[in-house]
């Protein structure tokens, strides 16, 4: 049976919920600097390049959670630092380990390059040496 | 009107989750985050080269399991905790990743540079071929295991003195232009005479042809301290000495180019007089 006053007593249960919920920790300063700073690294290791998905998903929630912590919403600016913070992480190392492949798959390349040379100039100066 | 409070705190737990979070759907999550973790730890390499990674993920997913086994909203703290964990458990499997690369490129280095020094190793071969072509100007060439030895007659030495004819200069140009283009080899150049003559004087003379071949190469621009210069005298016969024939053999400088960049011995005088 719905009254005015339930209503009414419904919406201050929300209100003082969203309250204690959100706001009762002071807004994570800390976690957001720290998040910004995974996120610049990531970008020193060229995670624009070779880790798009991850930084993308790290700057997404570090602008999700600046907004929250304008709103004074710490809670929220919290987690979501956190997961902008490990998902920079994410994106650096990935982008550091598919660098090392690559240069490990060039180093491959010229090894073989080597070797072919070496085989072919070896064969060549047999062929030329006088008997 | 508590039927009213009822739906009333219900409808904050849902706004409440609905105005801090999307709502988490934990179990497929927390059931992720177990599952990323067993993948690292049965990837020896990440527990090779990335274990503190690895630890942390391990956290991470006691954090995630302790906020699931509670009830209610807290679900939201297992969802957040076990995304933690996942992603923590790739960081730890790309750190592994970049480290076996690294490996990997450091192994190539080492193998690139003895597919380089084995190639220098074939030089001596192409030393040798050049050398062939001397052999009519009084040097001949050889591989032994102290180095390639080049032989100058005595020809090319005025009659028992230590001056070098200008019939020599060819020879010694050479030399010099090929420790010019093998920085990293030494020479070593020996004096001998044939038997006649005393001890002292055949010593001596051998010494100074030496010297004066040595000094020949140093002054074409190779560092002295390539360079080492030895008498033996009549040590160390190639021929017999019986006839004029044999002992013209033994009149020689022979000048030993090293493998590589190691030191020459010295050859041992057995039974010395």
């Amino acid at each position: 049976m719905l009254t005015l006053g339930g209503i009414r007593n419904a919406m201050w249960c929300v209100i003082a919920f969203g309250i204690v919920a959100c706001a009762a920790t002071p807004v994570p300063v800390e976690k957001l600097a720290v998040a910004g700073t995974s996120i610049e690294r990531a970008e020193q290791a060229q995670a624009a390049q070779f880790a798009q998905v991850e930084l993308d998903s790290a700057r997404n929630k570090y602008a999700v959670a600046r907004a929250a912590a304008d709103k004074n919403d710490a809670k929220v600016a919290a987690r979501m630092a956190d997961q902008a913070d490990i998902d920079a992480q994410l994106a650096e190392s990935t982008a550091r380990a598919r660098q090392q492949e690559q240069l490990a798959t060039e180093m491959d390349a010229s090894l073989r390059d080597l070797r072919t040379e070496t085989l072919r100039r070896d064969n060549s100066a047999a062929g030329a040496q006088p008997q | 009107m508590q039927r009213t409070l009822v739906i009333a705190a219900l409808a904050s737990a849902l706004l409440g989750l609905a105005g801090c979070e999307t709502a988490p759907e934990s179990d497929a999550v927390l059931e992720q985050a177990r599952h990323a973790v067993a993948q690292a730890e049965a990837d020896p390499n990440v527990s090779k080269f990335a274990p503190a990674e690895l630890e942390r993920a391990r956290k991470l997913l006691v954090n995630a399991e302790g906020a699931a086994r509670e009830k209610g909203a807290r679900n939201e703290t297992a969802a957040h905790y076990a995304y933690l964990t996942t992603q923590m458990a790739r960081i730890a499997g790309q750190r592994a990743l970049e480290q076996v690369a690294l490996r990997r490129i450091k192994a190539g280095e080492t193998e690139r540079q003895k597919i380089l020094l084995s190639a220098h190793e074939n030089e001596p071969d192409q030393a040798l071929a050049q050398t062939r072509a001397v052999r009519l100007e009084g040097m001949q060439a050889s591989r032994t295991s102290r180095g390639i030895v080049l032989t100058l007659d005595d020809v090319l030495f005025d009659t028992g003195t230590a001056r070098l004819k200008s019939g020599a200069q060819r020879s010694l140009d050479q030399i010099a232009a090929f420790l010019d283009e093998n920085p990293e080899r030494r020479v070593q150049i020996e004096g001998f005479t044939d038997s006649e003559g005393t001890n002292d004087y055949n010593i001596e003379l051998s010494q100074s042809r030496a010297d004066a071949v040595a000094m020949a190469i140093i002054q074409r621009g190779i560092d002295a301290q390539r360079v080492r210069a030895l008498g033996y005298g009549e040590e160390f016969p190639v021929a017999s000495n019986a006839n004029a024939g044999s002992r013209q053999l033994n009149r020689r400088v022979e000048v030993i180019l090293s493998n590589g960049d190691q030191v020459i011995p010295g050859r041992v005088i057995v039974g010395a007089t």
